[in-house]
């Protein structure tokens, strides 16, 4: 169970910097898709962040299983938006997904073991001795998701990561990435602004407001059974429901302003 | 129209399709592989061609001499052995200038581009001394060097090192966040980081920096060996200017040019032999 307990993230001083979150809790259950659903701007990767160890809370804490989490870990892996940042372009395919497992200092045995395997798992294996820059943006995220699945994490912690490919790859790997959690029944949690998407994907909708002093607003359950076709009813329900409260959340502010 | 039978090399054109020979011509294979070298060999041509005439009936050609001179000049010179010794002189100054230059830049850099307070205080420094050219800097090195060898190696090395250094700054801090943090969830220490993610990221960077910088090393070696030195292509220009032999002044031209150029396809060569994997620039996906 990885709980996020009354977090609040101010960046510079105490009393005059940004305050992006303010007093956000959450509880997400072990091999649940938990999706953050928000405005851009509004602190979903900032939380992130501090669940996956990169940035301290200022007040609060995150937590796994108990244990405050307090440095990157392999137990939690974050995943970018951008594949080619992430990744290491002067390794091939096969020596990107060796590296943890070299940094891990897995034996020689398993390593080849769990290369094949990842790899084979997200249909990367034939292109194992090409680089980065020879493979499409869709390719490059499967990469991503084989070496950070190579070192057998619990938690997938995932930024936006299918925005920057076009709409036709983005279905595709949505359906991939169900296809993984629900083999791997890893916990993931994904930011995304898009509410179609996290509709589609998640058991589990947080509902940000925008920064600053971010909150999360709602928790929705998506009870709809997998696979998922927009198409339905009640997905649209849905979408109202969240479009809603977001929209709702706009209308105070502008109020406020 | 005449249809030939034939293979990729010279293909065939579809019977009707009212292709001319020429444009068939051009689709060929061979055609498009011989393209490139075909247009350097003609472009030479044509210049050296010009230059000649020019040279020879319509301008003066004391103050121009033609290519055929400046050749017919530069035999004797090669065989006595002068030219090369020149040459060789010239290019090895270069070579240790660059080499150590590069070699204090890129350790320099590194430390700069990790350290942050580091930076902070060199810096300005460093942002006022880039402006010295190595020109700038010839009286100073002769005065503290002499006319000999090291003064050379030390102009070649100040050129380079600020070049490479602060392309070495640039590709250290340019190493993308997302990298480092990936490497720290895969179980990365910092030193890892370092070795693993950050020196590698920034070799493409580095790299070009020293290309750039061994091409200013050929121009700065000139006027250096001009005014203080006693061997080498810059010693010879100026010697052949004050006997005011301008076929040997062109000799030393066309070596300059020439030793410039290979050398900076030599360097590329060896980059992309050795660190091909590493040049390559992967961005937004």
């Amino acid at each position: 169970m990885l709980t996020v307990e009354r977090i609040s993230k101010v960046f510079g001083e105490a009393e005059s910097g940004y305050s992006a979150l303010k007093d956000i809790s959450l509880g997400i259950r072990d091999g649940e898709f938990l999706c953050l659903l928000g405005p851009s701007g509004c602190g979903k990767t900032t939380l992130l962040n501090i669940m996956a160890g990169f940035d301290a809370a200022t007040f609060g804490r995150a937590a796994l299983h108990g244990r405050t989490i307090s440095a990157p870990n392999r137990e939690r892996m974050m995943f970018f938006q951008d594949a080619g940042s992430a990744l290491f372009p002067w390794q091939t395919v096969e020596q990107n997904v060796r590296c943890g497992l070299k940094l891990q200092k897995v034996r020689g045995s398993e390593q080849d073991r769990r290369v094949d395997y990842y790899l084979g798992m997200v249909g990367l294996a034939q292109h194992r001795d090409k680089y980065p820059s020879q493979l499409s943006g869709g390719m490059r995220q499967r990469l991503q998701i084989a070496r950070a699945l190579a070192v057998e994490p619990q938690i997938l912690l995932m930024d936006e990561p299918f925005a920057a490919l076009d709409a036709l790859t983005r279905r595709k790997m949505h359906a991939f990435l169900l296809d993984i959690w629900q083999r791997t029944k890893k916990t993931v949690v994904f930011v995304t602004h898009d509410i179609s998407e996290s509709i589609l994907m998640a058991d589990r909708i947080a509902v940000m407001t925008s920064g600053p002093n971010a909150r999360i607003q709602d928790i929705i359950e998506v009870d709809l059974a997998r696979p998922r076709d927009p198409a339905i009813p009640m997905f649209g329900e849905l979408y109202g429901r969240v479009e809603a409260l977001l929209d709702q959340e706009t209308a105070l502010m502008s109020q406020e302003a | 129209m005449v249809v030939v039978s034939g293979s990729s090399l010279s293909p065939t054109a579809a019977p009707g399709s009212g292709e001319t020979v020429w444009a068939r011509l051009k689709r060929s294979k061979r055609v498009r592989l011989l393209r490139a070298p075909t247009l350097v060999v003609v472009s030479l041509i044509i210049f050296f061609g010009s230059w000649q005439i020019l040279s020879y009936y319509l301008l003066n050609p004391y103050l121009i001499p033609p290519p055929s001179r400046v050749f017919a000049t530069a035999i004797p010179m090669i065989r006595s052995g002068e030219f090369f010794r020149d040459i060789g002189i010239s290019l090895l100054r270069v070579l240790i200038g660059f080499s150590l230059g590069s070699l204090a830049a890129i350790v320099v850099g590194v430390i700069m581009g990790r350290i942050r307070l580091i930076n902070e205080l060199l810096d300005p420094i460093i942002e006022v001394l880039r402006y010295l050219s190595p020109t700038a800097m010839i009286p100073i090195a002769v005065i503290w060097f002499g006319i000999g060898e090291q003064s050379k190696y030390f102009l070649i090395f100040w050129g380079t090192f600020f070049f490479v250094l602060i392309n070495t700054v640039a590709g250290v801090i340019r190493t993308p966040v997302a990298r480092q943090r990936a490497a720290q969830c895969l179980g990365a220490n910092q030193l890892e980081i370092f070795l693993i993610v950050i020196i590698p990221s920034a070799i493409p960077y580095i790299i070009t920096g020293m290309r750039v910088a061994m091409a200013s090393s050929f121009m700065s070696i000139i006027p250096a060996e001009m005014l203080a030195a006693q061997s080498g292509l810059g010693h010879l220009l100026q010697v052949s200017g004050m006997l005011a032999q301008t076929d040997r002044i062109f000799v030393a031209l066309a070596a300059i040019s020439l030793l410039g150029f290979a050398t900076d396809r030599l360097f590329r060569w060896l980059v992309h032999r050795t660190l091909n994997r590493y040049m390559a620039f992967v961005s937004v996906s």
